[in-house]
């Protein structure tokens, strides 16, 4: 075992929190009143090479590990950048620029990954749709084949980033008879007839990513922009899986860091009955908890990223644990820190307000918790 | 980076598991169940074979002390018998390695073989009744006669008092220099004149640990360990400190027992038609049972890690892994007993041992508070108003 960070890694962390805090941690309060995407948030990350992170040098990108890519969301959040915003990313880099270059032919990575690297084109992927969430081999989406080109009829929801995205990785089936090996996915691009996108939804947290419906009606898309080829659409969507559980979920790491310094930065200055509210024993207590809880959910985030760098397989109990613990106790964790700042937790000004309503994403988006706890229990009782 | 265990260390972690599943856990009930003075000489039996075996003697000698190592062969004992780990750990980490960290190399040569083989037992006697996690207010002193260290004062609660040849003994050596510089560990041997072993303790689990108080009247110590005095409160701490990773262990064995259990039975019993393990509460239950185990050993993993490589806040992380363990121990025995239901409250059966046992966690060596005040401090103080 080996919990070490280099130097470099250490360093690495501390610069992207730096740039975080100073240059868009200021602009998130506003945007996320606004509750918009914030293409001004969205050119900062651009311009620090967030966006391109993982993805490979000769396509814009920086060849980063996927460790670093959490040591990034985890600093981005550190430093109060929203969720919303972390999220978009997280959709563009992540589920639709990585899934280009890891099952994308040569013409797909050369037309598309280079744009999104550089954040110029926003990407986005749709694979849950009205009747379809945690059950998603269930889709009802279809394509079917006309000539060199397939016909894409359906509908998406909760789909980040589609109202500003340009490039669409979007899931549906060729023959629902075969299930799950029908599921296909297919690159679109905006301004195809035919795709539509709904108005962007109110959302309780990570205002900052746009999220809205996509409508496929008659959607004509050419053969060559198959990912992956035909039927291969599901260890696609699975394999998103791995990221949502150590990438995408680093900046609600990152955001529980951000509650622990200002709630202890807080309990120092805040006074009642005359002495900081730090004497209290609960107000410590909670602020211990809170440091428990970052620690045991690096580990668990970590743990996953460094697997996958090492090149072993995802371990679907260990991704299962980073997931429930990080969406659960998460949620109840930032509902603390709100606790500990009173009735100013409960104003907009206060990035425990924010973080607290971002949080509740991490139980919800890319599996529940419900799920994960299904997964554990199936391998358990096997 | 790598989080995984190395295969030597998976490995290690099987081959003991085996030897304890069958040399160890067939006795755990038995222990339980038995008079005191029974458990005194039935767990003397458990910690020869395990020393018999080889399994508590790799490089013993060395001053470096592998906590990674530690921690995985405490999970596998404790999980097989929490209590014989306890017992183990008092003689071979708590005793033997603060000999190890900071004995002469005379004190070394002298108990630590011995120890590690069983041949003779170790404790470590700190707490007393009213010094707990407050180790300032202890009030056992010791005053030199000559040239020998006499002690007074009592300790309420010391594993393996019962059966132990060897005691190391926390007490004020220069009560005006204060905890910090005052305080010394003292080497007292059984026989020692002055030292009286109590009548052992009765406890809620963890019963087949020999337990019981010790008092001193003017007795006659063999040394002061390390040879010089006042580093007692130095040395208390840190081998508590790198012990917080040995609780943790004691907490994730017990949390692996009964999960495995439960598991077990949620399979076997059948309600309505189906395995109860295939409804969703019991099911779900065992999922959180596993996920809080496992966090619970990644913390202890990385307690041991930092303590190992020296790394700074290593004794925060090691306040985390002992308050995280232990309270997901005592839900992991909660959730298995809920599961095991009417055949678990039973007299007897092996999750109603390991309920008990398990309570132990949250209490001992720091209770939960304690870690908690510890953890939050450290944080607070980062950000001292300037």
């Amino acid at each position: 075992m080996d919990f070490s960070l280099s130097q470099e890694q250490r360093m690495f962390r501390e610069t992207v929190f730096r740039y975080g805090r100073d240059e868009i941690a200021p602009l998130c309060e506003e945007a996320d009143l606004k509750g918009e995407f914030s293409f001004e948030i969205w050119r900062k990350l651009a311009s620090f090479g967030i966006l391109g992170l993982p993805l490979p040098e000769e396509l814009g990108g920086s060849a980063a590990s996927i460790l670093n890519c959490c040591l990034a969301g985890e600093a981005l959040g550190h430093a109060g950048v929203d969720g919303g915003s972390l999220l978009a990313w997280g959709a563009h880099t992540y589920l639709c620029a990585h899934n280009i270059c890891t099952f994308g032919n040569e013409d797909q990575k050369q037309k598309y990954v280079p744009k999104l690297a550089t954040g110029e084109w926003i990407g986005c992927m749709g694979l849950t749709e009205p009747g379809s969430g945690s059950d998603a081999a269930s889709i009802s989406t279809t394509a079917v084949k006309k000539g060199d080109r397939y016909v894409l009829n359906g509908s998406k929801t909760f789909i980040t980033n589609a109202p500003v995205a340009d490039v669409f990785v979007v899931f549906a089936n060729v023959n629902k008879a075969i299930k799950h090996e029908g599921i296909t996915a297919f690159i679109i691009e905006k301004g195809t007839p035919g795709l539509t996108t709904g108005k962007p939804f109110h959302k309780m947290g990570c205002k900052c990513s746009s999220t809205s419906e996509v409508f496929l009606s008659d959607c004509e898309v050419p053969e060559e922009n198959v990912l992956g080829g035909e039927g291969k659409g599901w260890i696609i969507a699975l394999s998103g899986v791995e990221w949502d559980r150590c990438t995408l979920l680093s900046p609600m790491l990152g955001a529980a860091l951000n509650n622990l310094d200002s709630c202890a930065r807080y309990a120092n200055e805040r006074q009642q009955f005359k002495r900081p509210i730090r004497s209290f024993q609960a107000i410590q207590h909670r602020i211990a908890d809170m440091k428990v809880f970052v620690e045991a959910v690096r580990l668990a985030v970590y743990r996953v990223a460094s697997a996958k760098d090492n090149g072993q397989m995802l371990n679907p109990l260990q991704a299962a644990v980073s997931k429930v613990y990080a969406g659960d106790r998460g949620f109840e964790m930032a509902s603390e820190a709100v606790q500990i700042f009173g009735g100013y937790g409960f104003m907009h000004e206060y990035p425990v307000e924010r973080n607290f309503r971002d949080s509740k994403l991490a139980a919800i988006g890319g599996g529940t918790s419900d799920i994960m706890r299904m997964i554990v229990s199936r391998i358990m009782m096997m | 980076m790598d989080y995984q265990l190395s295969p030597q260390e998976v490995k290690m972690q099987q081959d003991l598991a085996a030897f304890c599943r069958t040399e160890i856990a067939p006795r755990a009930m038995m222990l339980d169940g038995s008079s005191r003075t029974e458990a005194g000489t039935y767990m003397k039996e458990n910690l020869k074979t395990l020393a018999q075996s080889g399994w508590l003697e790799p490089g013993y000698m060395s001053d470096f002390i592998d906590l990674i190592a530690v921690y995985l062969a405490g999970e596998e004992i404790a999980k097989a018998c929490p209590a014989t780990f306890l017992s183990v750990r008092a003689s071979t980490f708590l005793c033997a390695g603060a000999l190890r960290l900071f004995g002469t190399l005379d004190q070394k040569q002298r108990y630590i073989p011995d120890l590690m083989k069983a041949e003779r037992i170790g404790a470590f006697a700190y707490s007393e009744e009213q010094a707990g996690s407050d180790m300032a207010a202890i009030t056992t002193l010791a005053h030199k006669d000559g040239e020998t260290w006499r002690l007074n004062g009592e300790k309420n609660v010391v594993v393996n008092a019962p059966i132990a040849d060897v005691f190391l003994v926390l007490a004020y050596s220069e009560k005006d220099a204060g905890a910090e510089k005052g305080m010394s560990i003292f080497i007292c041997e059984k026989d020692a004149d002055g030292l009286k072993i109590g009548e052992p303790v009765e406890t809620m689990g963890l019963r087949g640990v020999p337990l019981a108080g010790i008092s001193m009247n003017n007795c006659v110590a063999a040394g002061i360990l390390g040879g010089t005095h006042g580093k007692g409160y130095e040395q208390v701490t840190k081998i508590l400190t790198m012990g917080k990773v040995g609780i943790a262990a004691l907490c994730v064995g017990i949390g692996n027992a009964c999960t495995e259990i439960s598991v077990k039975h949620s399979k076997e019993r059948k309600t309505f038609g189906k395995p109860i393990g295939l409804y969703q509460d019991v099911g779900f239950r065992l999922a959180d049972m596993f996920t809080i185990n496992d966090l619970g050993r990644m913390l202890a993993l990385r307690a041991a890690w930092a303590i190992n490589t020296g790394e700074h806040e290593a004794d925060i992380m090691a306040a985390c892994a002992k308050l995280f363990a232990s309270e997901a121990v005592t839900k992991i025995a909660n959730w298995g007993m809920q599961i095991f239901a009417g055949h678990g409250y039973v007299a007897g059966s092996d999750i109603e041992r390991l309920y008990r046992d398990a309570r132990f966690g949250e209490i001992c060596e720091g209770a939960s508070e304690i870690q908690r005040s510890l953890i939050a401090g450290n944080e607070l103080d980062k950000f001292l108003p300037r």
